[in-house]
C-alpha cells in the first residue's frame, strides 16, 4: 500500500523518460496523473489510518539485504502522514506551475517524480538505511533541476547544494552505524531504545553528527548558505519543492532520528539547542530584512522560521513537538505560497530587484488578485491569527515557553521582524505607483492564480480549524517523547494549576512503544 | 385606558416567556453577531477582486450594510434578553484541545459587553451608510465594504470575547485590517508609509503582549478571564514576573490605543479614507482600551504595570492635547484628542477605576464618531483637510456644523452631555489626588480649545477659494450624521436609564464648578485667540520653535528613526554582511582551497621516481616519528 506511494512515480517518471515519441503536453499530464493519484491514494491511506493507535501502520517489511541489516521497511505514522499528503500535494502544484513549453520536458517531469519519491520514501522508511538511501535519492533529481533549468548562476548553487547535502548525508550514514555497531545491533531497524546501551559520551558524538547533518538540511545557521542560493537560482517550481517539502526532511529527521534516537543526551544538549534555535531565528530574519531580491528575502524568512522547529525540538514537550509537526506543515504551505507568488511576479515582470518594483497591486494594469495573495501569505508568515502559522507558532511558543521561557521570548521576536522585513516587501513591491519596470505587462491567468489560491485556502482552513491536522498527529508525538514530563516538571511550581493537568499519563516514565516486528 | 395597560402587559408577559425559551437559542448564536461582519466581507469578493463587473460595485455595498443591520438588529434584541438576566452568561465554544493545552473560547454575554458590541455595529452601520456617500466615486468601493465588514467582525468579536487568546486573536485581525484600510489608497506615497508604520508599531505591542499571553497561559493554565482572575487572586509570582508580564500585557493596548511611546501610527493613519477613520477614532482605540479594562484584574499582580499605566496616560493626555493645537490638518488636529482621551482612560485602569474608563469610552466614542462625520463632510465638499484653507462654512453647511457642534459638545465637559458625565465620575473618583484631577481639568480644558480654534478656523470668518461654493453633504451622508447627533444629545437619557447618572445631592458641587470653568476657560481662550492665516507660520523664533515643536509630535518620530529603526536596519545590515562575506565567504575559502590545492598538487606529478620515493620517504619518517613520540 505504501509501496505505490513511492513507486507509482518512480514508474511514472519512467515512463515519461522512455516513452517513444511522448510529447511534452503529455508527459506534463501524465506527471499531473500520477502525483494527483498519490495524493489522493495518501488521502485514502489517512481516511484508514487508526489515530488512536501508536503502533507501525500500514506495515510493509520485506528482507532486502540481510546481511547488511537493511529491509525494506515502510511504515506511517501521525508525523509522515501530513508530510506525505503535503509532499503529493506540493509535487502536484509545482507540476502545474511549471512552464508548459519547458526546456527538455521529458527529463524535467520525470525528475519532479524521481524527486516526489524519494521525498515519499523518506519520510515512510522505518530503517535506517532504508531513510539514508532515500535521503540521498533526493539529492540527485534536485541537483539536476537547479543545474539544468536554474538562472545564471545555477552551476554555482546546484553544487553547493550538491557538496551540502553530500555532507549532511554523510555524517547522518555515520551516525546511523556507529548507532548500530556500537549498540550490537544486527540490523538497521529504527528502535527509539538502541541508544540505551551506549554511553552518553557516545551518544553526544553520534547526536553532534545527526544535529549537524539535519541541521544542513534544515538549515540552521552556520549550515544555510546554501539555500539562499539554491532558491535564488532554481526556478519556482523547484524552490516551492525545497522549501515546502526538503527542508521538512531536515526537521523530520530531527525530530524522530535526533530527538526519537537518542533522548538522554538529547534532553543534556537541549538547553544550548534552544540557544542555537534563538541564533538562528534572530539571524534568518536580521539578514532577510536587508535583503533586495525576493526570493532571497523568502528563503531567508525560512530559515528564520525553521528555527523554530529545532526550539520546539529542544523543548520536548507534547504541545511543543506537536507545534513542530504543525510548523512543518504551516512553514511548507505558506514558503510554497510565497515562493509561486514570487514566481509569477517574475514571470510577468522579468525582476525580483524590491528597488526595480513598485505598485503592482494596481487594479488594471498590474496584479491585483497575485498581490491579495501576496498579502494573505506574508501575514501568515508574519503570524496573523485566522492562518496556519499563527496557531503553529503559537503551540510552538507556548510548548516551549515553561522549559525555556529566555529563549521563547527571544524567538517571538522573530515573528515581529517577520512582519518587518515582508511588510517592507510588500510595500515597496505591491503599494505605491506602478513602476517603469512593471509597465506592460503579460496579463495574469487564471492558471497562474489557482495553485496559490488552492495554497491560500488550505492555509486559512488549517488557521481556523487547527484540529483538522492536529487530530492526526497527537498520539504519534506524544508517544514519541520517552518521558516528556521530565523536562517540564522543574517549572511546574510555577502555578499550582499546571501541576493538576500535569500529573496525568504525561509524568509516566518511558512510554513502551509497541513494536510489532518483535511481537512477531 | 385601564384595559389598555393591562393589554399592554400581558403582551409583555407573553414576550418575555417566549423570551426565557429563546434563551438559550439566544446565547447559543450569540456568536452570529460577529460572523455577520465578516460574511458581509465574504460574500462582497466577487465584487472585490473584480469577478462580477456588470452591476458595478454598489451591490457589495448594499450586501454589506444589510449583514450589519442584521447584526445590529440580533445584537438589540441580544441586549434586550441581557436586560432581562441581569447575570452575565457565558458560552463557550471548543476550538482545540491538545496535549496539555486547552483553547475553549469562552464569551461573554452581558449587558456590558453586549452594549459595547451594539456601539460597535450601530457605528459601523452608520460609518458604511456614510461611506456610500463619501466614497461614491472611488472605484473600489468593494473592497472598501469588505474590509469594513472584516473590522466590524473582529471588534465585536472583541467586546464579547472572554477569552485572552480570542482576544488576543482579534486584536490581530485588528491590526491587519487596520493595515489594509489605511493602505485603502496605496498608491499614494504618504498612505504606504502610514500603512506600514501603523502596522509595524500596533505589531511591537501585540508581540509583546503574545509574550504576556504565552507566559500567562503558561503559569495560569487557562486563557479564559474568569479562571485568569481566579488564578490572579491567589497568584504568587516573583516582582521581576510580574513586573514583566504585566507590562508585556499593556504593551498590546497601549499600541492599540496610540498611547506613548506607540502612538505615532494614528496621526499618520488619517490619510486613509474618512470613513474607516470614524471607526478607528471611536470604537477601535476603545478596543483596546476595553481589553485593557479586562486585563485589569490581572495587571494589578504588578504594581509597575499599574504606574506605568498611570504615567504613559498622563503623558499622551498631555502632549496630545498639546500637539493638537498646533495641527493645521484637519484630521490630524481631532485624531490627537483621541490619543488624550484614550490617555485618560489609561489613567483611570492603572487607578483601577474602571467604572470611570468604560463611561469615557462609551461618551467619547460617540462624540467622536459624530466628529469625524462632520469632518468627513466638509473634507468631500471641499476637497481639503487643511484648516488655514477653510472659513464661513456655517451658513453653506448647516447640518455639518451642527454635527460638529454637538459632538464637541458632547466630548468635552461644559453642558451635561456625554463627556461632561463621564469626566465628572472621573473627578469623584480621582478627587482625592489632586495633581490628577488637574490633569483631567487640563485635557478638558486643552479639548476645549482647541475644538474652538478648530470650529472658528473652518466655520467661521470669511470664506475662502475652496469654501466658497461648498453645498451641504447628500442625503447618505446627512441621515447618519442626524441619527448620530440624535443619539449624542441622547447620551445623558441612555444613563440616566441605566441608572449611571447620580442624585443632584450626591454630587460633587466643586468638582463640577471646576469642571464647567475648566471646559468655559478653554473655549473663551479658544475665541479669543488670534488666528490669522498669515500666522500659520509665526515670526517669532521662540513661537516658531514651539509650534513646530508641536506640530511634529515633539520630534518623536525622528527619534525613533535614528534610535529603532536605525538599529534594526543598521543590524540587519550588518548580519547580511557578515552572512555575505563570513560566513558563506568561508565556505567559498574551503572550496577555492581544496580547488587550488588540487590544482597545484597536480604540478607535483612529474614522473620523476626519485621524486616519489623521497616524498614516501619523508612521510615515512614522519609518521614513524609521530607513533614513536612516546619513546623520545
Amino acid at each position: 500500500m505504501l509501496s505505490s506511494l513511492i513507486w507509482t512515480p518512480i514508474l511514472g517518471a519512467v515512463l515519461i523518460a522512455f516513452w517513444p515519441g511522448l510529447s511534452a503536453s503529455r508527459s506534463r499530464w501524465v506527471a499531473i496523473g500520477v502525483t494527483v493519484a498519490a495524493l489522493i491514494w495518501s488521502l485514502l491511506l489517512g481516511s484508514q489510518f487508526d489515530v488512536s493507535s501508536v503502533s507501525l501502520q500500514f506495515l510493509e517489511d520485506l528482507p532486502w539485504i540481510e546481511s547488511l541489516g537493511l529491509s525494506y521497511q515502510l511504515s506511517l505514522d501521525g508525523i509522515s502522514l501530513p508530510l506525505i499528503v503535503l509532499n503529493a500535494l506540493l509535487t502536484a502544484i509545482a507540476l502545474w506551475s511549471s512552464d508548459s513549453d519547458i526546456q527538455r520536458p521529458r527529463f524535467y517531469y520525470s525528475l519532479l517524480l524521481l524527486l516526489n519519491a524519494g521525498v515519499a520514501g523518506a519520510f515512510l522508511a522505518q530503517n535506517l538505511l532504508l531513510f539514508f538511501l532515500f535521503y540521498e535519492l533526493e539529492l540527485v533529481p534536485l541537483y539536476f533541476l537547479i543545474a539544468i533549468w536554474g538562472g545564471a548562476r545555477r552551476g554555482y548553487a546546484a553544487t553547493k547544494f550538491l557538496i551540502y547535502t553530500a555532507v549532511s548525508g554523510v555524517l547522518i550514514l555515520a551516525a546511523f552505524l556507529g548507532l548500530t555497531w556500537l549498540s550490537g545491533s544486527s540490523d538497521f531497524i529504527y528502535n527509539p531504545l538502541a541508544s540505551q546501551a551506549l554511553s552518553l559520551g557516545q551518544q553526544f558524538i553520534l547526536l553532534g553528527m545527526l544535529l549537524v547533518g539535519f541541521g544542513i538540511k534544515i538549515p540552521l545557521f552556520p549550515f544555510h548558505t546554501w539555500l539562499p542560493d539554491a532558491h535564488v537560482e532554481a526556478s519556482t517550481p523547484v524552490s516551492v519543492l525545497l522549501a515546502g517539502v526538503l527542508l521538512k526532511l531536515g526537521a523530520y529527521g530531527l525530530l524522530k532520528f535526533g530527538l526519537g534516537l537518542f533522548p538522554d543526551a538529547w534532553a543534556v544538549l537541549a538547553p544550548g539547542l534552544a540557544a542555537w534555535a534563538v541564533v538562528s531565528v534572530l539571524y534568518g530574519s536580521f539578514t532577510a530584512i536587508a535583503q533586495k531580491d525576493m526570493k532571497k528575502m523568502v528563503a531567508y524568512s525560512s530559515i528564520g522560521h525553521m528555527g523554530y522547529v529545532l526550539l520546539a525540538c529542544a523543548a520536548a514537550t507534547p504541545l511543543s513537538i506537536l507545534g513542530t509537526v504543525f510548523q512543518m506543515i504551516s512553514h511548507g504551505l505558506i514558503s510554497a505560497l510565497l515562493f509561486l507568488l514570487v514566481g509569477v511576479v517574475y514571470k510577468k515582470t522579468g525582476t525580483r530587484d524590491l528597488d526595480l518594483l513598485s505598485g503592482l497591486l494596481n487594479p488594471e494594469r498590474g496584479m491585483p488578485v497575485i498581490g491579495s495573495l501576496m498579502v494573505l501569505g506574508v501575514m501568515a508568515s508574519a503570524g496573523i491569527p485566522g492562518m496556519v502559522g499563527f496557531i503553529s507558532e503559537f503551540l510552538i511558543f507556548r510548548g516551549s515557553f515553561p522549559v525555556f521561557p529566555t529563549q521563547t521570548l527571544l524567538s517571538m521576536v522573530g515573528t515581529g521582524l517577520t512582519a518587518v522585513y515582508f511588510l517592507l516587501m510588500v510595500n515597496r513591491v505591491f503599494f505605491g505607483r506602478l513602476s517603469k519596470q512593471a509597465e506592460d505587462l503579460p496579463p495574469v491567468v487564471w492558471n497562474d492564480r489557482l495553485p496559490s489560491v488552492v495554497l491560500a485556502s488550505l492555509i486559512v482552513a488549517f488557521g481556523l480549524q487547527p484540529s483538522w491536522l492536529t487530530y492526526w498527529t497527537e498520539t504519534t508525538t506524544t508517544a514519541l517523547l520517552p518521558h516528556p514530563a521530565a523536562a517540564v516538571v522543574g517549572t511546574v511550581q510555577l502555578s499550582p494549576h499546571e501541576s493538576v493537568t500535569l500529573s496525568s499519563p504525561l509524568v509516566s516514565p518511558r512510554l513502551p512503544i509497541p513494536n510489532p516486528i518483535e511481537e512477531n | 385606558m385601564g384595559v389598555l395597560v393591562v393589554l399592554l402587559d400581558r403582551a409583555l408577559d407573553r414576550a418575555l416567556d417566549r423570551a426565557t425559551e429563546m434563551n438559550e437559542t439566544l446565547l447559543q448564536n450569540v456568536w452570529w453577531i460577529p460572523f455577520y461582519g465578516l460574511l458581509g466581507a465574504i460574500v462582497t469578493l466577487p465584487w472585490s477582486i473584480g469577478l462580477i463587473r456588470r452591476t458595478g460595485p454598489r451591490p457589495a455595498a448594499y450586501l454589506n450594510i444589510l449583514m450589519t443591520v442584521l447584526a445590529f438588529i440580533h445584537g438589540l434584541v441580544l441586549f434586550r434578553a441581557t436586560l432581562v438576566w441581569q447575570e452575565p452568561q457565558q458560552v463557550l465554544i471548543h476550538w482545540l484541545s491538545v496535549a496539555d493545552l486547552d483553547l475553549t473560547f469562552a464569551l461573554n454575554v452581558s449587558p456590558v459587553s453586549v452594549g459595547a458590541m451594539e456601539l460597535v455595529t450601530g457605528l459601523s452601520l452608520l460609518a458604511q451608510v456614510f461611506a456610500i456617500g463619501y466614497m461614491e466615486k472611488d472605484w473600489a468601493l468593494a473592497r472598501f465594504f469588505a474590509l469594513m465588514g472584516f473590522f466590524e467582525g473582529a471588534m465585536s468579536g472583541l467586546a464579547i470575547s472572554d477569552s485572552l487568546f480570542l482576544t488576543y486573536g482579534l486584536l490581530e485581525i485588528l491590526t491587519l485590517s487596520t493595515y489594509l484600510l489605511v493602505g485603502f489608497w496605496y498608491a499614494q506615497p504618504l498612505v504606504v508609509t502610514a500603512a506600514r508604520d501603523a502596522f509595524l508599531t500596533k505589531r511591537v505591542g501585540d508581540v509583546l503582549l503574545l509574550m504576556g499571553v504565552v507566559a500567562l497561559g503558561t503559569m495560569a493554565g487557562s486563557l479564559n478571564f474568569p479562571d485568569l482572575y481566579n488564578w490572579a487572586e491567589t497568584a504568587n509570582l516573583s516582582p521581576l514576573t510580574s513586573t514583566l508580564l504585566g507590562l508585556a500585557l499593556i504593551a498590546g493596548p497601549v499600541g492599540k490605543c496610540a498611547q506613548f511611546p506607540l502612538h505615532l501610527w494614528l496621526d499618520e493613519a488619517m490619510e486613509g479614507p474618512n470613513p474607516a477613520s470614524i471607526l478607528r477614532n471611536s470604537v477601535v482605540v476603545a478596543c483596546g482600551a476595553y481589553v485593557l479594562i479586562k486585563l485589569q484584574p490581572i495587571l494589578i499582580l504588578s504594581p509597575v504595570a499599574s504606574i506605568a499605566l498611570l504615567t504613559l496616560g498622563t503623558m499622551t493626555a498631555i502632549g496630545a492635547s498639546l500637539v493638537a493645537l498646533a495641527q493645521i490638518d484637519l484630521k490630524r488636529a481631532l485624531s490627537h484628542s483621541t490619543s488624550a482621551y484614550l490617555g485618560l482612560v489609561f489613567m483611570a485602569t492603572g487607578l483601577q477605576w474602571t467604572g470611570f474608563a468604560l463611561l469615557l469610552l462609551f461618551a467619547h466614542a460617540i462624540s467622536k464618531a459624530l466628529l469625524f462625520m462632520a469632518l468627513g463632510g466638509i473634507i468631500s465638499t471641499t476637497n481639503s483637510q487643511n484648516m488655514t484653507e477653510m472659513g464661513g462654512l456655517w451658513s453653506r453647511m448647516p447640518a455639518t456644523t451642527g454635527s460638529f457642534l454637538i459632538g464637541g459638545a458632547g466630548l468635552v465637559g461644559i453642558l451635561p452631555l456625554g463627556g461632561f458625565w463621564a469626566m465628572r465620575l472621573g473627578l469623584d473618583d480621582f478627587w482625592s489626588q489632586p495633581w490628577l484631577v488637574a490633569v483631567l481639568l487640563l485635557v478638558n480644558g486643552l479639548t476645549a480649545l482647541n475644538l474652538t480654534r478648530v470650529f472658528r478656523l473652518v466655520f467661521l470668518g470669511q470664506p475662502q477659494p475652496k469654501t466658497r461654493r461648498a453645498p451641504e453633504v447628500a442625503w447618505p451622508m446627512a441621515v447618519p450624521m442626524v441619527s448620530l447627533i440624535i443619539t449624542t444629545l441622547l447620551v445623558p437619557l441612555m444613563l440616566a436609564w441605566l441608572n449611571l447618572l447620580p442624585d443632584w445631592e450626591y454630587m460633587n458641587k466643586p468638582a463640577l464648578g471646576l469642571l464647567i470653568l475648566s471646559g468655559l476657560t478653554g473655549c473663551v481662550l479658544g475665541s479669543s485667540l488670534t488666528l490669522k492665516r498669515t500666522w500659520s507660520r509665526p515670526m517669532q523664533i521662540s513661537l516658531r520653535f514651539l509650534q513646530d515643536l508641536l506640530a511634529y509630535d515633539f520630534y518623536i518620530d525622528r527619534l525613533y528613526r535614528v534610535s529603532v529603526v536605525f538599529a534594526v536596519s543598521s543590524i540587519s545590515r550588518l548580519v547580511a554582511w557578515f552572512d555575505r562575506h563570513i560566513v558563506d565567504g568561508f565556505v567559498n575559502l574551503v572550496g577555492l582551497a581544496s580547488l587550488f590545492s588540487g590544482e597545484s598538487l597536480k604540478y607535483s606529478i612529474s614522473g620523476q621516481s626519485q621524486a616519489y620515493v623521497l616524498t614516501i620517504l619523508v612521510g615515512l619518517s614522519l609518521l614513524g616519528m609521530i607513533i614513536t613520540w612516546s619513546m623520545w
